[in-house]
């Protein structure tokens, strides 16, 4: 036990950040904005150049093999500035045809740390609830092809990848269903996108497949265990937006506090007043009780230890209280805080979208009162607790 | 990173909790409850302690040399953990006294007082706070005046719990009375048993009836110390003359966090999802209402992030690692979690939970009536919640000294 990052982590994650702090200013955010350019290029060759797209590939396929823990610290440090990058989009599919792929699905991985390939998922649907059985996008087999019906609400990336991940429901011949993750060409024939205008501005799409056709090797995983890629893709993608949205609290907080500590009001810099100082600290332990449920999550995950309630804790967790620091620093800058002028609106923005992907609180709530209050047995904080279904398998 | 514990960590967790099935029972039980009060502790509680020794559980991460175990601080942590647990003792080496004394006392200091510590021959109560300052310590006015190797002690100590219980007082007097603020603060060792020493009983609202061991702050009592012309040898200081803030902070810090705050905050939370696993009448209900599924699940994971802090403390301090906010952030979240969790339990309870201890219906012998009067307590002592944001706001983000 020792929740702290090693001397190797903190210095891949300083790295990051310095990186990003040179070259990724509120200006770069703005500018891709403005042009609807879903992320910057440069930045993303760079990234990809300094070898951070590979840390947590496998080493067969171009990657350095590290612990999921350290693409947690380079999102933390992705949030932090807001970096126009296709780094979760990207590198969750990544994380599971590395784990789940065949040959030539893992292939793609060696792309992807060149910065050659980017990629993208689709889950959730029309009625926005993220819960597996509201997946009812539909995949018929028909000849050795897939064909795919469906639509996909709030897909990031989709405009700028060449492959999506997409949650589907296939059913068989006696009726049954089950769930299939499976690769799509965004350029498919029968794909139609919506580009939505979300508080993110970062080219959330709308997808529509009407009988797009594709092999039936885009199947991610080998038969037996395709079933649990779906769950997994949507822990991954719950797990993976909450480094970025405590990162960008924390630097909205910072921001926040050199504001108040040099704006004068009454004849003193507003920062010495207690009301301003005792917000600062509770904004403070948010971000870091964030930091802290999310490293946990994020090390399960890694560790192949079950992390689904500790995932939901921290997403549920990040959907409040990240928002509250960034809401907390608009309102620290006064009137500045909603003109447009000012750069604190862009971390409130990118954290209330992101507060509203991959569940609610109240969805993430209710699975961990399902693991507390629907699974026999006493618990014990330091006991992680495990969902009904968990404990079946 | 880290985040599971070893697997010696784990056989350490169950070896105490084999320990505690076998040997904390009813008798143990109420021995402690009559030591809360100043009573004699029965031979049985005295037996246990005696076990506990024996074990080397009384100083888990102490040096050798002077008795510990040298284990490490997380080890020190579950003893402390499981000890708390089971009937609120405070065992594992944490705690006043000695912590301090290994870190700024000399060698004879050490020699004295850390093994007769570890015997429980030697236990500390803490001299800090007194009627006109409690947080603000550099208020103090208690004081020792030099008369040759000898310092005559004059003044007023209060909250000083377990006073009645001590053989020794952790106590902080200015020693330059010129001196201001933390300038001019000494810690002297002084025996209990001095002339001049009067102890007197402060009842708390916890006395009447008496709180069930494991409520939030279930202490009946705790005491005023008077202090009229003690004479104490200059060899009872702890550090230098006018150092005593820095031979404090450390200490301070570490009252903040640790097992016992840790599990005064979220021992309820448990509480509650373990009462509404049971098929008590009204219960089956409340389970599967979604308001309380809701509640519930919020406060867990306030729950999980004051576990967390807390294991950061830890890992701060096994690393040998400083302090810098984070002693004073945890010491803001998890008493406000504990409050919190306190006041939402009883309201998904709902009335049972006002019945106190003896009354007819009482649930869990009316704790949750008992934490109710009891939750609020550690949102002060320590340091009051609102000071240690000052310092969360100072430290953890340089801000300015509030004016």
């Amino acid at each position: 036990m020792n929740v702290l990052p090693d001397a190797d982590q903190l210095s891949i994650q300083r790295a990051v950040a310095e990186f990003l702090q040179e070259e990724c200013p509120p200006a770069l955010v703005r500018s891709c904005e403005k042009e609807q350019a879903g992320y910057s290029r440069t930045l993303w060759q760079k990234f990809a150049e300094l070898g951070w797209l590979t840390l947590c590939l496998p080493q067969e396929y171009g990657g350095q093999g590290l612990p999921l823990a350290y693409l947690g610290l380079v999102l933390e440090e992705a949030g932090r500035r807001i970096a126009p990058l296709p780094l979760l989009s990207t590198l969750l599919p990544s994380v599971l045809i590395a784990k789940y792929g065949d040959d030539e699905q893992r292939a793609l991985l060696h792309r992807v740390g060149r910065g050659e390939l980017i990629l993208c998922y689709a889950v959730t649907e029309a009625s926005g609830v993220w819960q597996v059985d509201q997946i009812e996008c539909e995949a018929r087999q028909e000849d050795d092809c897939l064909v795919l019906n469906g639509t996909k609400y709030f897909v990031d990336n989709f405009l700028d990848a060449a492959q999506c991940l997409v949650a589907c429901r296939m059913v068989d011949g006696s009726g049954k269903s089950k769930l299939r993750a499976i690769l799509v060409d965004t350029d498919a024939p029968g794909i139609t996108i919506e580009r939505l205008e979300p508080l993110a501005k970062d080219g959330e799409c709308v997808v529509t497949l009407v009988d797009v056709r594709v092999p039936q090797a885009n199947i991610l995983g080998a038969p037996g265990r395709r079933g649990e890629v779906v769950a997994e893709m949507m822990d991954l993608a719950a797990a993976l937006v909450v480094p970025l949205m405590q990162g960008a609290a924390r630097q909205a907080m910072e921001l926040a506090v050199a504001y108040v500590n040099q704006r004068e009001a009454f004849g003193q810099p507003i920062g010495g007043f207690q009301a301003i100082q005792h917000m600062a600290a509770d904004m403070l332990n948010a971000v870091d009780g964030t930091q802290l449920l999310s490293r946990e999550a994020i090390w399960r995950i890694g560790a192949g230890l079950p992390a689904a309630v500790e995932i939901s804790q921290a997403k549920a967790f990040a959907n409040e209280r990240c928002l509250m620091v960034c809401r907390a620093a608009q309102q620290m800058h006064g009137g500045l805080g909603f003109i447009e002028d000012c750069d604190i609106n862009l971390w409130y923005r990118r954290v209330a979208s992101w507060s509203l992907r991959a569940g609610t609180v109240y969805e993430h709530r209710e699975r961990v009162a399902h693991a507390l209050l629907d699974v026999p047995g006493k618990v014990r904080l330091d006991v992680p607790v495990l969902l009904p279904e968990q404990v079946q398998a | 990173m880290d985040f599971a514990f070893s697997s010696d960590d784990l056989a350490l967790r169950s070896e105490i909790q084999a320990f505690i099935r076998e040997h904390m029972n009813d008798e143990v039980r109420s021995g402690l409850a009559l030591a809360s009060v100043g009573a004699e502790s029965p031979p049985a509680v005295e037996a246990l302690l005696e076990k506990i020794r024996k074990r080397g559980w009384a100083a888990v991460s102490w040096p050798q040399r002077y008795g510990g175990q040298g284990r490490s601080r997380l080890a020190q942590f579950i003893v402390e953990e499981e000890f708390h647990r089971a009937a609120a003792l405070n065992v594992g080496g944490g705690g006043t006294g000695a912590p301090a004394i290994l870190a700024s006392g000399t060698e004879e200091q050490k020699d004295t007082f850390v093994p007769a510590s570890i015997r429980m021959e030697v236990v500390f109560c803490q001299g800090y706070s007194e009627p006109q300052c409690g947080t603000d310590l550099a208020g103090i006015r208690c004081r020792a005046t030099r008369a040759g190797e000898k310092y005559v002690i004059n003044g007023q100590k209060i909250y000083t719990t377990n006073a009645q219980n001590s053989t020794h007082i952790f106590l902080m007097v200015r020693t330059d009375p010129a001196s201001t603020r933390h300038a001019g603060l000494s810690v002297l060792l002084v025996p209990m048993n001095l002339p001049g020493i009067e102890v007197r009983p402060l009842w708390t609202i916890q006395y009447e009836p008496r709180a069930p061991l494991t409520t939030t702050y279930a202490e009946p009592r705790t005491n005023e110390v008077f202090f009229d012309n003690v004479e104490v040898p200059v060899s009872c200081r702890l550090g230098d003359e006018g150092d005593g803030w820095r031979v404090v902070q450390r200490g301070l810090n570490l009252d903040r966090v640790g097992a016992r705050r840790y599990l005064i905050s979220v021992m309820r939370d448990e509480d509650l999802v373990n009462h509404l696993k049971t098929d008590a009448p009204g219960i089956p209900q409340k389970r599967r209402d979604p308001r309380v599924r809701d509640k519930v699940a919020e406060l867990w994971i306030e729950a999980q992030v004051c576990r967390l802090m807390t294991m950061r403390s830890v890992s701060i301090d096994e690393q040998g690692g400083e302090f810098v906010y984070e002693a004073a952030a945890e010491k803001v979240f998890a008493p406000e979690h504990g409050v919190r969790a306190t006041e939402a339990i009883s309201q998904i309870l709902g009335p049972v939970s006002q019945l106190l201890n003896g009354s007819p219906y009482a649930v869990d012998e009316g704790i949750f009536a008992h934490n109710l009067l009891g939750a609020f307590q550690s949102t002060v002592n320590h340091g009051s919640v609102q000071v240690m944001r000052d310092q969360v706001a100072r430290k953890g983000l340089g801000m300015p000294r509030s004016r």
